[in-house]
């Protein structure tokens, strides 16, 4: 195991920890959490570093466990579609062990070649794709974690289907890595599809691009994504098709024919039409240091691109969005120009979005605005149990001390 | 505290708050709550009540809690694994009052019912404007959303679909101190811990559900089914992995074993040749995609050995496929005079073995076993067939059960798939974790029910008392002598 004094890299949201350790085996990591929990450390897991700027700071950290070396895939059965890898390996590591079965992890979030398993459960990252697949939520079905006091424990199993126990593995997903280290996931994988074909419709407006995706479903065709890219209020629709060949070309001709029905000029693209479209996607996310994570109810997305995004993006130079309009959720990034005026428009755009019971998160900003604006909103009604489930888990409250809602 | 209030003064608390009509103690009235559908372990409740609003849940929660005594959470009483089944001195919670649907949103493509609403109900609300809810347990046309919640309920077209948990949006729960809290709600990705992640599937030991948002799903354009019989289940099983391995995801693929077939002709009249096993096979989507995937799967089916591939004429037809499918369990009772369901899982590529595994077991156990099950998800439903009148046969019954549980889990599978742990498979969670393990979960349990008074000796195996080893789902020796209680 390497072991060394904390540097300014290995700094959390501007913390420096005193001490950083990368365990390369489970045992390794389970007798980090042990001297951790012995001489009442706390402690914050990091494994991409692609969602550091997610949460408050931590209020105290002495220890860093870098998950890095954790990185092997401890079993793959591609007839049963199931692997089990330790959380340090990176989803382009994953999705390359098992491309060979042409299988994958139906998961597509950014920085695939640096963001580990571990961290991608723990801040319940997603792609576009997630309109098809599911979140990471439907993908997990196991996972193994070393709790607080340094107890090494697992939920969930290796078959897709089993209600044997409660659902620690899910409850892992989003959690920040405040209830536990996970240390190893099992997933269920997906073939990798034959086909894929994206239809853009340039120029719509929000209410047009909803009511298209809602034409969609109505038609009952079956995207795997659907994303509104915009820097003002005319949105670049995407919509893509995946599947066998035939049943993606049929679909295409389909939502054609629909676009041209409600008046929307539909360009179906070529390869790399396509890919400069997705890439512009992921782009969106590093136009500058502020990015902000938006849900509402699907049907609400034209209500919330009327006032609220447009006085987010104004706020911003250069300003972008992604939204999936099927899902209910988007991102808004950018430079802010100003911090109070940033601050205010935030706290406006997440009142709106509370107001149609979403939620507005600033996923990655200065520390100047996060001094400005809470990053993770109100507290929910159910907060008190959310409390009681990190106080029976951490009750020192020593993992990721601070970082997420309310303090949890 | 004062002295706890005698069984007649909370009962009449209870009768207040919910109406006398709705509160019961008399034996004759507790008689239909003292089981699940898991018939064979009975404990008679001391007080039934059937409460009819959240307010009145929370009341009832909280005069149970007053008064000492434990709370047993029931739906429809469906339930395979004991999970309803009350335990000595409990109040049983039935929510089957409580079946209105509240509200229908088909824009954000969603539904608000109240627990006691029966499964296929929701899909029926929605049937006409082209929507349905996805999970179908064999029982739906009676089990309740409240029990799905509670056991995160499954059914053949989770294969594709996925299973409760992932059709549960928001849930309003009276937790122990009789608070009613909201968790979750109609937009993705709320911020904080994701409750309902534990709350789906905890069997009633965390509080009570008295609403819930579900999940709706635009019907598919298209659906194709095929019927195809095989010499044996080797071949059947041969199939499904070579379909799977071709990228299909089918809707649902389940399995009959040729005992499983007899039984289902004699409930259905269906005129199902008798062969060695069978396969039934769901594609959907859209059109294209899924004459495609249909006739893929036909011809890989045929390659492996199938006798014959019968595509239903019409959707009456298909109908009549699975209601053949679907009746198998009960048609069971016609070719035996007793049964035993198991519900264990095992990696799907490993199906051919372990059901000559179980044939095995069988044999040496003397009994007969039909298995009937969601071969693409490999979660087996083996039937062990046996009378109870013949001395020992129960037993031996629930022992091969135990033998087959116990190869699930050798395997890489589980001890349970969808009916749930409950009071059944609580002695075989050991099986599958390690007391750390067990432990954890724990702790969950105790941070909504720090008393335990949500559905006690459920889930959780009981530690041996005096190093006395409890019966299967049933009592520890000194429980039944009235010397201890399990919560």
């Amino acid at each position: 195991m390497r072991e060394r004094q904390g540097a300014e890299s290995d700094a959390v949201l501007g913390v420096v920890p005193r001490l950083v350790f990368e365990p390369e085996s489970v045992k390794e990591a389970v007798a980090v959490l042990g001297t951790c929990a012995r001489d009442r450390l706390s402690v914050s897991f990091v494994g991409g570093g692609t969602e550091l700027g997610l949460g408050a700071p931590p209020t105290e950290l002495d220890v860093v466990l870098r998950t890095g070396s954790l990185s092997r895939v401890v079993e793959y059965a591609p007839a049963d579609q199931i692997v089990v890898a330790e959380a340090g390996l990176s989803l382009s590591g994953l999705q390359r062990h098992l491309a060979p079965h042409r299988q994958w992890l139906a998961l597509d979030p950014p920085y695939p070649d640096r963001a580990t398993l571990g961290g991608l459960v723990a801040t319940n990252a997603f792609g576009p794709r997630r309109a098809r697949y599911g979140s990471l939520r439907d993908l997990v079905v196991g996972a193994s974690l070393v709790r607080a006091d340094g107890t090494a424990a697992k939920g969930g199993g290796k078959v897709v289907k089993n209600v044997a126990g409660f659902d620690l593995p899910r409850l892992m997903v989003g959690a920040l890595g405040t209830l536990g280290l996970l240390t190893t996931v099992t997933f269920r994988l997906h073939p990798l599809p034959e086909a894929a074909r994206t239809v853009l419709f340039p120029g719509v407006d929000a209410a047009q691009a909803s009511s298209l995706c809602a034409s969609l479903r109505a038609a009952q065709l079956e995207p795997s994504s659907s994303v509104a890219l915009s820097s003002s209020d005319r949105f670049d629709l995407g919509v893509r098709f995946e599947g066998f060949a035939l049943g993606v070309e049929k679909q295409v001709e389909r939502l054609v024919g629909l676009g041209r029905h409600m008046g929307l000029g539909a360009e179906p693209l070529g390869v790399a039409e396509a890919e400069g479209f997705w890439s512009r996607h992921d782009s969106v996310r590093e136009l500058g240091p502020l990015r902000l994570k938006v849900s509402t109810p699907p049907s609400r997305f034209p209500d919330f691109a009327g006032t609220a995004l447009p006085a987010l993006l104004g706020e911003l130079s250069p300003a972008a969005s992604a939204f999936y309009p099927s899902l209910g959720l988007g991102f808004v990034a950018g430079r802010p120009a100003g911090i109070a005026s940033a601050a205010a428009a935030i706290e406006m755009a997440r009142g709106e979005a509370l107001g149609m019971k979403g939620s507005l998160v600033v996923a990655e900003a200065s520390q100047e605005l996060r001094a400005a604006v809470d990053v993770w909103g109100p507290p929910p009604p159910a907060f008190e149990l959310m409390q009681g489930l990190k106080n029976r888990l951490d009750p020192d409250r020593r993992l990721n001390r601070g970082r997420f809602m309310g303090g949890i | 505290m004062g002295a706890r209030p005698s069984l007649e003064e909370i009962a009449r608390r209870m009768a207040a708050v919910v109406g006398p009509g709705h509160c019961f103690t008399s034996p004759a009235e507790l008689l239909t709550y003292e089981c699940d559908g898991l018939t064979h372990g009975r404990t008679r409740p001391d007080l039934v009540v059937l409460p009819g609003s959240t307010e009145e849940v929370a009341q009832v929660v909280r005069l149970a809690r007053a008064a000492g005594r434990p709370i047993v959470p029931r739906g429809s009483g469906t339930g395979l694994s004991g999970g309803a089944r009350p335990v000595p001195g409990s109040v049983v919670v039935g929510l089957s009052r409580m079946r209105r649907i509240l509200e229908v949103n088909l824009a954000d493509a969603w539904i608000r019912v109240e627990p006691g609403v029966i499964n296929l109900d929701v899909t029926r609300a929605v049937a006409g404007a082209g929507f349905y809810y996805a999970p179908d347990p064999s029982s739906q046309s009676i089990c309740s959303i409240g029990g799905n919640v509670a056991e995160n309920s499954g059914g053949a077209h989770c294969l594709k679909y996925g299973f409760t948990v992932n059709h549960v949006l928001a849930a309003r729960l009276v937790t122990e101190s009789g608070a009613v809290v909201e968790v979750g709600g109609p937009s993705p990705d709320a911020p904080g811990l994701d409750l309902l992640a534990v709350l789906v599937g905890s069997e009633g030991l965390l509080g009570i559900v008295t609403e819930v948002t579900l999940r709706l799903l635009r019907k598919p354009e298209a659906t194709r089914t095929f019927f195809a019989t095989f010499p044996s289940t080797d071949e059947a099983g041969e199939a499904v992995s070579q379909i799977i391995a071709a990228g299909i995801l089918p809707a649902a693929i389940e399995m009959m074993d040729g005992l499983a077939i007899v039984a289902a002709k004699a409930a259905t009249g269906l005129d199902w040749p008798d062969v060695g096993a069978a396969l039934l096979m769901d594609a959907d989507g859209p059109l294209a995609e899924v004459e495609h995937t249909s006739e893929r799967a036909v011809e890989i089916a045929r390659r492996a050995g199938a006798l014959e591939v019968r595509l239903p004429r019409d959707e009456e037809e298909r109908q009549l496929m699975w209601k053949g499918r679907k009746s198998a369990f009960a048609a069971v009772g016609r070719i035996s005079p007793n049964y035993l369901v198991e519900d264990g899982v095992i990696p799907r590529s490993q199906i051919a073995e372990v059901l000559r595994e179980i044939e095995a077991l069988a044999r040496d156990h003397r009994l007969r076993v039909a298995n009937v099950f969601h071969a693409g998800d490999g979660n087996l439903h083996p039937l062990v067939l046996y009378d109870a009148r013949q001395a020992g046969e129960e037993k031996r019954a629930e022992h091969l059960g135990g033998e087959i549980l116990h190869m699930c889990v050798r395997r890489g599978g589980s001890i349970t798939g969808e009916h749930g742990v409950g009071a059944e498979k609580a002695a075989y969670m050991r099986d599958m974790f390690r007391e750390e393990d067990l432990e954890t979960m724990r702790f969950v349990r105790s941070a909504f029910d720090p008393d335990q008074i949500f559905n006690p000796g459920k889930v959780f195996p009981v530690t041996p008392l005096c190093g006395e080893k409890p019966e299967r789902g049933g009592l520890h020796p000194a429980e039944r002598a009235g010397l201890a209680e399990r919560f």
